[in-house]
């Protein structure tokens, strides 16, 4: 029992990250129906900037400031450059071709993807760059139940990730923004015919979702430690598996789907084999497709004929 | 830094000497040619990327062996790189320059096995000869790709070597052992597994992407029974990042890696073993002034740039040779006199002479113990 709450535990730090990178995927689509592919970049260039914050601070073995202060200052740091940098994508690659068909900003996206990894690897080089997180959190630290061992880093990434959700869902249903992002999202001319700041409302989309894309990649930095322009790649794949699983363009869809991912990772590295982790995981995104094509709780969308 | 200068050009003289010393055959000196002995070699390896540590090593021993050599034997050889980042597809890539490239005469390099396996057939066609300083999968010297060489052993030594000090001398009654889906590392663990089977060890078997960096629910599965947990892999980070896990979780499973995450500052974790194709070269003091000049003008080095050394100096040799003999080095000639090759003593501190399917001769692996400063500590014997 003792092993399956421990793979339990593993599956829901490693689901809180797909998931916030989920909902960056979901809230762009549900806003402008563009599968922003270039969203697990942001994860990477998120993770970069919590490297550099911690370089910054003398290094991990010899941090100048305390390390509480320093962790807020890699998320908020991470959480702002990374949205902006979401929101000049959007001003500069996507808001052009908000009009086009869709195959266009979708490539672009694809293009956008490459130019984000290339332009780290110009930058920052090919070697991994590594956080070493044990050297200021330490690895004894944490909450041990029986033979259960939930660290630091861990409980850090579920606390934080669920902040950031619960967040999220109070933002987009109880403040005025949350209530033009529905707007937008539901019918973007009527929206802007009702005098809805459209242009904005997207930017702001885009800077919250890239920004959830930034804290997550300095959880994965924290927790996995290394840091590469591919780190995205993977993070990515696995963030789109779980929006579509949980319906894309819905958030509580897109946390539940990166949840059920990483769980049902964790589980099959368990109780089956590592070998077919990925194969269990996708086939499980086409039963689901399948059995609900608008996914676990999406709502299928009603067409006029 | 002048101190520096002076240093690496004292070695380089001292090497110079060493090197008309111990060259092995004197034939080989092409100093008698009337024109000179011009050749390019190309040089493939991880030069960035996760490995690039690796890759710049062995760039670094290349460019020592050229320098050397070209004063020894009076030849003018230069080497161009290839960047093939430890992925066959760039190694394609990069061997199709070079194979295009007329001036090219032979290959150092590729470093990882998955890489010699996919442009072995493109140096085939090309009659290119190349030798690998790192690849050490069985499966490369079946006879089936007549223009390969390596100067290190191959997996079909190491691992049943490094099982049996596993089986001998940690006494595990469980292991887990994990390959990393390529060539390198399922050949090591097909070798590995059914000898830890017939020693009566229960072996649990899984397989990660190299591109995966949780190992969290991975490490779930090392029950306390689980005393070692092998790991035949090419990315030391990951390994390193499998010890924190363990770490976190409390486990007190031992990690034995093979040459592949042979990396001291990448993977340091207190107490693991990791074996070597290479052996510490400062420990030999034949090595003395080439591993002060390599300290000199690059810093510290491990055992994946002295390899490449030994390879790069069987193909100056070769070339050497075919010019003395009034020849102009071409891939043919240069390919034959690598096969003829036969250096009695060389970096590595034993012989050099391929068998026929380019195997070197009495190939053996080094073991190392980390200790909790992170230094790799050779285990005698």
């Amino acid at each position: 029992m003792a092993f399956f709450f421990q793979e339990l535990v593993n599956g829901i730090t490693t689901g809180a990250l797909y998931s916030l990178v989920a909902l960056g995927f979901s809230m762009v689509y549900g806003i402008l129906k563009l599968l922003n592919f270039a969203h697990g970049d942001l994860y990477m260039v998120g993770a970069y900037v919590g490297f550099f914050v911690i370089q910054w601070f003398g290094g991990p073995s010899a941090l100048t400031i305390p390390v509480p202060l320093l962790l807020l200052i890699m998320f908020v740091l991470a959480a702002g450059l990374v949205g902006g940098l979401g929101v000049a994508i959007e001003r500069f690659a996507y808001r052009p071709l908000r009009d086009a068909p869709r195959i266009a900003p979708l490539i672009t996206a694809i293009g956008i993807s490459f130019f984000l990894e290339n332009a780290a690897l110009l930058l920052f080089g090919a070697q991994f760059r590594v956080y070493n997180t044990a050297e200021f959190i330490s690895l004894s630290s944490g909450i041990q139940i029986g033979s259960v061992t939930i660290d630091s880093v861990q409980i850090l990434v579920l606390v934080l990730g669920l902040i950031c959700m619960v967040g999220l869902r109070e933002l987009v249903n109880r403040t005025k923004l949350g209530k033009q992002m529905r707007a937008v999202a539901a019918d973007r001319e009527a929206a802007e015919m009702m005098g809805i700041n459209v242009n904005f409302t997207i930017a702001a989309t885009f800077f919250l979702g890239s920004a959830l894309a930034g804290v997550a990649g300095v959880m994965g930095g924290l927790l996995f430690n290394q840091v590469t322009p591919t780190i995205g790649f993977i993070v990515g794949l696995k963030a789109f598996t779980a929006a579509v699983v949980g319906g894309i363009g819905s958030l509580p869809g897109a946390m539940l789907g990166g949840l059920l991912i990483g769980v049902a990772e964790s589980m099959i590295t368990g109780y089956i084999s590592s070998t077919y982790t990925n194969l269990f995981v996708f086939a499980l995104l086409i039963v689901v497709m399948l059995v609900r094509p608008s996914g676990l709780l999406g709502r299928a969308q009603l067409q006029k004929v | 830094m002048k101190g520096s200068v002076i240093a690496a050009a004292a070695a380089l003289g001292a090497l110079a000497v060493a090197g008309c010393g111990s060259s092995s055959s004197s034939t080989n000196s092409a100093g008698g040619a009337t024109k000179p002995c011009v050749a390019s070699v190309g040089m493939e390896g991880p030069l960035t990327g996760p490995v690039a540590v690796l890759g710049q090593e062995q760039l670094h021993f290349a460019q020592l062996a050229v320098l050397k050599d070209n004063l020894v034997n009076k030849t003018k050889i230069s080497i161009v790189q290839g960047d093939t980042q430890l992925d066959p597809k760039q190694a394609t890539t990069v061997t199709q320059q070079f194979t295009s490239n007329s001036k090219i005469v032979a290959v150092v390099g590729p470093a990882g096995s998955q890489e010699v396996l996919a442009v072995a057939p493109l140096m085939s066609r090309a009659g290119l000869a190349f030798i690998s300083g790192s690849a050490t999968a069985a499966a490369l010297t079946t006879g089936k790709y007549p223009t390969f060489f390596r100067t290190v052993s191959k997996d079909s030594v190491q691992g049943p070597q490094d099982a049996n000090y596993i089986i001998n001398n940690l006494h595990p009654k469980a292991l887990m052992i994990i390959d990393d889906q390529e060539a390198y590392s399922t050949g090591l663990v097909s070798a590995m597994v059914p000898i830890f089977k017939t020693a009566g060890i229960k072996v649990d078997h899984e397989s990660v992407s190299q591109k995966l960096t949780d190992f969290s629910s991975l490490v779930a599965k090392v029950t306390p029974a689980t005393t070692v947990v092998v790991l035949p892999w090419q990315v030391a980070s990951n390994a390193q990042q499998f010890g924190r896990n363990l770490a976190q979780q409390h486990k007190k499973a031992v990690i034995f890696g093979t040459d592949g995450l042979f990396s001291p500052g990448t993977f340091s974790i207190n107490g693991s073993y990791v074996s070597s194709f290479g052996p510490d070269i400062t420990a030999i003091p034949a090595d003395a002034a080439i591993a002060a000049l390599a300290k000199t003008k690059y810093g510290n080095f491990g055992t994946f740039g002295p390899p490449v050394f030994a390879a790069q100096h069987v193909v100056d040799e070769a070339i050497a040779s075919v010019c003395k003999s009034g020849q102009t080095p071409s891939r043919a000639n240069v390919l034959a006199a690598i096969k003829n090759t036969n250096e009695a003593t060389t970096i590595l501190g034993k012989p050099i002479k391929f068998t026929s399917t380019g195997d070197v001769v009495n190939g053996k692996f080094f073991l190392f113990k980390i200790d909790s400063t992170g230094k790799y500590q050779l285990i005698p014997g």
